[in-house]
């Protein structure tokens, strides 16, 4: 399993009290109730987390969970956090 | 307001109470009138001045507090709105059938999130802008209390915040009171909630020198007009009142806990944060609350002192009741030995735990208080156990930095 999606959901459903069962790869974060504000709250909670840099700018509640876990594995391996494991911060 | 018919004055159709005795107007009444201390040793204090505090034990937000994403507020809107949730609940009022408009939300708070605030400033100072959370403000803001209440109650008339330190609460009803009286609004949801058990505040007041050091014993820490109190006991919580006209109350045949009968604010003038020695503000706060009550100093059966346990809140309180009361000598109680101090929210918390005292009839103990100070002699002061007392009017006192006092007046309902 991919540990940056598996934390996504850990978070989602945590922190933002999402419901588990609506919890999907091709789930939006819209469509999980998460509003402007609170896309932005994930995109720093994700960052605190991995400690990397993550794109505001294209934080918007039309992602999927699948394309914000590739944002964060991408940036992973930008900052070669993903060579030594994926350990987070 | 001064004639307590069945359909004169003010209804307290509703309470809820969030604090440090539990979750829950019966916990917190049970907890009140078991006389027992609730402060204990407090982790997020650790290492500092004081490291004890009266926590609200096991608050759940998922579970207390209602409407969507209970995470996104700061922990002292948390608090008001399971209040107040448990307050409309027990008035038996849907918000939701009213005229949203006659629907008044009138909240204080001392600080409002500032928990909030600090964690976020703390995250600035570390991790630099990307750090910091974008719900910041709608959590820290003061206001927000009241505003998410509102929407979860969706209530579209007047909604107030106050800010008068420890009196927030009081002030918050004595507002709605006004508001109900000027006619601006058919139901008013009021009270206060504070959460101010974080590093910084607790670290502030025990740099001047406010706080208990009683660390060998902390559920004995918090001892109101006690002559070995040392300081108060930081405390967080909320408590939430539904008013009503009484009329308006009987025609729909709401329960009635008890009657608003008058409420005072004034202000001591005097000094920034020390009480004025004469008590010049609260006894022009009690004055205009038995006036508006239709009452005198006679008609007083029981106060609920403001009673921090500070050296200096309770010697001052304790010579002004007495110089105001004289031999009329009403029982008199500080719930903060059990509850602490739990800032904005204590003026509601007591406002509630009064409008109780008058309908149960049970007057509940000063915790931890065991030998009298001569310099703060309370005549009539209920310790040890609850005391059964008809109490036909009685006062719940609020006093706050900056000279702020406010009293309010309730009688049971008729």
């Amino acid at each position: 399993m991919d540990p940056v999606y598996d934390h996504l959901v850990t978070v989602l459903a945590d922190k933002f009290e999402v419901d588990a069962e609506e919890i999907r790869p091709d789930s939006t974060l819209g469509a999980l109730e998460l509003d402007s504000l609170a896309v932005v709250e994930l995109y720093v909670t994700l960052q605190e987390h991995w400690g990397v840099p993550l794109d505001e700018d294209g934080a918007t509640a039309e992602l999927t969970l699948e394309q914000v876990a590739q944002a964060v594995s991408a940036q992973l391996t930008v900052e070669g956090v993903a060579d030594r494991g994926g350990a987070p911060q | 307001m001064s004639v307590p018919g069945d359909d004169a004055g003010l209804a307290v159709t509703g309470i809820g109470l969030v604090t440090p005795a539990g979750s829950g107007t019966a916990a917190t009444w049970q907890g009140v009138c078991a006389g027992r201390g609730t402060a204990a040793p407090d982790p997020e204090l650790a290492g500092l001045p004081v490291g004890f505090s009266c926590r609200v034990p096991d608050f759940d937000p998922r579970a207390q507090v209602p409407g969507p994403r209970p995470w996104q507020h700061d922990r002292c809107t948390q608090f008001a709105l399971a209040a107040a949730h448990e307050a409309v609940t027990d008035a038996g009022l849907d918000p939701a059938a009213r005229d949203a408009a006659r629907v008044a939300v009138v909240l204080g708070s001392a600080a409002g999130g500032v928990g909030t605030y600090e964690e976020q400033f703390r995250k600035l100072t570390d991790g630099g802008p990307r750090a910091v959370s974008p719900l910041t403000l709608p959590a820290f803001l003061p206001n927000m209390a009241a505003g998410q209440l509102a929407l979860a109650l969706g209530a579209r008339g007047p909604v107030l915040h106050t800010a008068t330190a420890c009196a927030s609460g009081a002030a918050a009803v004595a507002l709605a009171a006004l508001l109900l009286s000027a006619g601006a609004c058919d139901v008013a949801v009021a009270g206060g909630a504070d959460a101010m058990v974080t590093p910084l505040c607790a670290t502030a007041f025990a740099r001047m020198g406010a706080l208990s050091r009683r660390h060998g014993s902390p559920a004995r820490a918090s001892r109101p007009f006690d002559v070995d109190r040392d300081g108060f006991v930081l405390g967080e919580g909320a408590g939430v009142l539904v008013l009503e006209r009484a009329a308006d109350a009987v025609a729909r045949r709401a329960p009635v806990r008890a009657r608003l009968a008058g409420y005072g604010m004034a202000a001591d003038a005097h000094h920034p944060v020390a009480p004025d020695p004469e008590g010049r503000g609260l006894r022009l706060a009690t004055q205009e609350a038995l006036r508006s009550a239709g009452a005198t100093p006679a008609d007083v059966a029981h106060v609920n002192a403001h009673g921090t346990s500070t050296p200096l809140n309770d010697r001052t309180e304790a010579a002004t009741l007495d110089r105001f009361f004289g031999a009329a000598a009403p029982s008199v109680t500080s719930t903060k030995g059990v509850l602490g101090h739990t800032m904005g929210a204590a003026g509601a918390i007591e406002a509630a735990l009064t409008a109780l005292t008058v309908q149960h009839r049970t007057v509940p103990p000063t915790a931890n208080f065991h030998h009298p100070d001569p310099d703060a002699p309370v005549v009539d002061l209920v310790t040890g156990r609850p005391r059964p007392q008809s109490v036909p009017l009685a006062l719940s006192n609020s006093l706050g930095f900056g000279g702020h006092c406010t009293v309010l007046a309730f009688r049971p309902a008729p």
